[in-house]
């Protein structure tokens, strides 16, 4: 351990040096919680910053905060996110934008991956990227123009004044093109989302995705609570990564107090999020086949699920595995009863699982659907740092649990699948392989499990310090990041979900198919809408 | 007489359309290891729709709502047609296996229609879909069909099933192997099962008959969907009576009725769980593959057209 903290710290003075002779006195350097490093540069080598960021140093950029700051220095604030593939490194690219002239360089002309941050700031804030290539409305399609709700002037629980200009889609015209609107009500019982197909035939040319449609304010609705307050709101941002949302913010009030949590809590974490990986994986693997109508895949995928959270219901009192985390640790034990539960019931899982993905992998009039559809070019995938099991299918090795260890991870071995055809096939090989390794990562973690306390008190926060916190969720990285402010409470907090990363992929990876494949194309990335409507 | 055995077979196929329907789903739901719902669901289902109230779109013209009337009564009519327990309980004095073929056309030219009337982007394609794949069903029907003809020399479906009945087994011969085949994978698509479209799916996009019938509701709805059981227990009969030829010629009193009601509702029950079983051994193919399959099946029909030529010498 030493030596990694001591090249970790070489590695910071040569990237002061780097950085230093790039860009010369302009920008300002601060580290901190030992893995996060903070340049603040001015507006105008915002673009140039975030480029040699990427580039030279090898790293993705993973998230992009704008905050209203205009209280404390009357500008607002943006942070670009950066998390080094090499290294557990995060580099945050910070700049200020002032009060009177809202607008800053867009960096998506460079960096595509900053496409829906940077409108999401516009829309939210009212401070407009300049050459934006698209920079029409994201989150508020159906709201008026003029109000930006993230703003600290708006008042939370203000009723957003709508507008009935409905925002047009981007039509492809022709002759035989026919427009195909699928949403916002679906058939299942799922969320809202607008699909608008242009399709020749049975071919999809143009798929655009109107999404955002459930926006609940939780960002807003967390400012000024207290840490402890909040922890409710985060585990509803999501139904099925409730663990891994209330870890990500957990960690990250954890890094802002300084706190190092108990070893007991690290590997009792550790087991429910991969509990909440194997839940999902195994009814995503049955999804799948829904798309193709294999039933029988999808029933034995359904099984398989409930009983994982029948287990659930067993450890937590409820199926998706809430009222686990506090800030500082966790508030429940795994005693030897629920352990032997724990693991009897994965031996029946694993058992059942093995014979299901015999059946699957080698059908071949489903592998006949699956092979070659639904194709993400890595380039694509790396351009727009897809995330998770839909990442790892087009060539990533990225995987925040090997990338930068929380919980117990470090202490633990396990494989990260990558595959790189990019199509269904190799995303639903993806999630059973990570199957297959939660078992393992699970059982290693209850033979580990150290005795002792489950959580430790929170030291004191300072007023508008900002830490990072991440997962990798079933979905992928979900990262969030937290500003404190006066008296241990919320200043500004930002929820990044692995699906607002990957719903952009499935806009890229649709096109070129037939229309009945778009359900398991979809499925394949398993996405939500609710993790946008944050 | 004969008139009372016509309205008795009637009520028999209508009767029984549904039951063979929950029969599928039942062994279906057998095979992924579910208890699913109970045989008598569908006739639940279609209670329960003819109790509700109908929305009907604004943009819907009189094709719609008449389209569920002239369906049905167009496979009513086929039902008269096709013998199911004795060959004479049918109007064959009124057309034959040609009238037979374009009765199943005309409901399904008009549920195309209908499910492109509302202007429902899904209407649309499952219309274009289901003709797409029927441009293919019906030569391979006619061809299965004319085979069997060939060798009893009529076109006559009571013939045809009377002749089945009583040569039997003696019937076996590599033509009508081959017409059964093509016959079963017609079969497949004329009800709508996976390989080539899947009754159960509630994902729009991916729908071929269920696609057009997704604007219906309450009591057009039910008569939508008893034309559709009733036209795959009508393939299942054909199938049974005219393709496998085994039970024998029953005599027309209490106790040939009786045995030869069994003997047919047995088959059909037979052909039901092996539909069920292929529907769920197989995914759904992808829709340009279909013709691949519909193609097999035509060139097996017309295979046993040519067999059956040669073998009359």
């Amino acid at each position: 351990m030493r030596e990694v903290i001591n090249s970790l710290e070489l590695y910071r003075n040569k990237l002061l040096t780097l950085y230093r002779n790039k860009f010369g006195e302009q920008i300002d350097f601060e580290f901190l919680m030992d893995n996060q490093i903070i340049v603040t540069v001015p507006k105008e080598l915002l673009v140039s910053a975030c480029l040699y960021t990427q580039q030279t140093l090898k790293a993705p950029l993973v998230d992009m905060i704008g905050t209203d700051e205009r209280e404390i220095d009357e500008c607002y604030g943006l942070y670009y996110v950066f998390a080094s593939n090499d290294l557990d490194l995060f580099i945050t690219i910070s700049t200020r934008v002032e009060r009177d002239n809202p607008a800053f360089p867009s960096v998506t002309p460079a960096i595509h991956a900053a496409h829906w941050y940077e409108r999401e700031v516009k829309d939210m804030l009212g401070v407009h990227p300049i050459g934006h290539p698209d920079p029409k409305r994201l989150v508020r399609h159906f709201w008026s123009k003029e109000v930006h709700p993230l703003r600290k002037d708006i008042p939370k629980g203000m009723k957003l004044p709508r507008t009935d200009k409905e925002l047009p889609f981007k039509q492809v015209k022709g002759e035989g093109i026919f427009q195909v609107p699928v949403g916002p009500i679906h058939a299942g019982i799922i969320e809202p989302g607008h699909f608008r197909f242009s399709v020749q035939g049975e071919y999809i040319i143009n798929l655009e995705a109107k999404l955002f449609y459930t926006h609940r304010g939780i960002e807003k609705l967390a400012e000024e609570m207290n840490f402890h307050q909040a922890l409710p709101l985060v585990e509803r941002i999501c139904g099925v990564c409730s663990f891994s949302h209330s870890t990500s913010y957990c960690q990250a009030v954890e890094k802002l107090a300084g706190t190092e949590i108990p070893d007991r809590a690290r590997y009792i974490r550790t087991i429910i999020l991969e509990l909440e990986r194997l839940y999902n994986h195994l009814g995503d693997v049955g999804n799948i086949c829904a798309g193709t109508g294999f039933t029988f895949g999808i029933s034995q995928g359904s099984r398989l699920k409930e009983t994982m959270m029948q287990l659930n219901e067993r450890i937590a009192g409820n199926r998706y595995l809430r009222g686990i985390n506090v800030p500082g640790g966790v508030q429940l034990d795994l005693d030897n009863e629920i352990s032997m539960q724990i693991r009897e019931t994965l031996t029946a899982v694993a058992g059942d699982f093995r014979e299901l993905k015999e059946i699957l992998v080698n059908n071949d009039s489903f592998n006949e659907r699956l092979i070659g559809t639904g194709v993400l070019p890595p380039e694509i995938a790396l351009k727009m740092n897809v995330v998770g099991p839909g990442g790892r299918a087009s060539g990533s090795r990225r995987d925040v649990r090997k990338n930068h260890p929380y919980a117990a991870y470090s202490n633990t071995e396990f494989q990260v699948p990558s595959y790189t055809a990019g199509d269904v096939k190799s995303r639903l090989l993806v999630r059973i392989d990570e199957i297959e390794e939660s078992f393992g990562i699970i059982s290693q973690a209850l033979a580990a499990i150290p005795g002792g306390k489950l959580n430790s008190a929170l030291g004191p926060i300072k007023p508008q310090s900002y830490a990072l916190g991440y997962t990798e969720s079933p979905r992928g990285e979900n990262i969030h990041w937290v500003m404190a402010g006066q008296g241990n409470t919320i200043f500004r907090y930002r929820v990044r979900s692995a699906s607002y990363t990957n719903w952009p992929a499935v806009q890229a990876a649709v096109p070129g198919n037939m229309v009945p494949d778009f359900p398991f194309i979809n499925k394949s990335f398993e996405l939500f809408y609710s993790c946008l409507g944050r | 007489m004969g008139f009372v055995y016509i309205v008795l077979h009637l009520i028999l196929l209508l009767l029984l359309a549904p039951l063979v329907e929950g029969t599928i789903r039942k062994t279906k739901a057998f095979w992924q290891n579910r208890e699913g719902p109970g045989l008598l669901q569908p006739y639940y289902n279609l209670i329960k729709y003819l109790k509700k109230d109908s929305v009907i779109s604004d943009n819907a013209s009189w094709l719609y709502w008449s389209a569920p009337y002239l369906t049905f009564a167009s496979i009513a009519a086929a039902a008269l047609l096709i013998p199911s327990v004795s060959p004479d309980m049918t109007i064959s004095f009124a057309g034959d296996i040609i009238l037979l073929c374009y009765l199943f056309a005309f409901a399904r030219f008009y549920m195309a229609l209908a499910g492109l009337d509302t202007g429902s982007a899904f209407g649309g394609m499952g219309s274009s879909r289901e003709m797409f794949i029927s441009a293919m069903v019906e030569p391979v029907m006619f061809l299965a069909l004319f085979s069997i003809a060939l060798k009893v020399n009529s076109t006559d479906l009571s013939v045809i099933a009377g002749a089945t009945a009583s040569i039997g087994l003696g019937l076996m011969n590599p033509s009508h192997i081959l017409a059964m085949i093509a016959m079963f994978i017609v079969s497949l698509a004329e009800t709508g099962r996976i390989p080539i479209d899947n009754p159960d799916t509630h994902l729009e996009l991916t729908m071929v008959h269920e696609g057009m019938l997704l604007e219906y509701s309450g009591k057009p709805l039910a008569l939508m969907q008893y034309s559709a059981m009733l036209k795959q227990m009508l393939i299942l009969t054909l199938l049974g009576n005219v393709f496998l030829p085994w039970g024998g010629l029953p005599s027309i009193d209490y106790i040939g009725l009786l045995s030869g009601s069994l003997i047919y509702i047995v088959k059909i029950f037979i052909l039901a769980l092996i539909t069920a079983t292929v529907e769920i051994a197989n995914n759904k193919l992808r829709i340009f593959r279909v013709p691949g399959l519909l193609m097999t099946a035509f060139f097996l029909a017309g295979l046993a057209v040519v067999v059956q030529l040669l073998l009359k010498g």
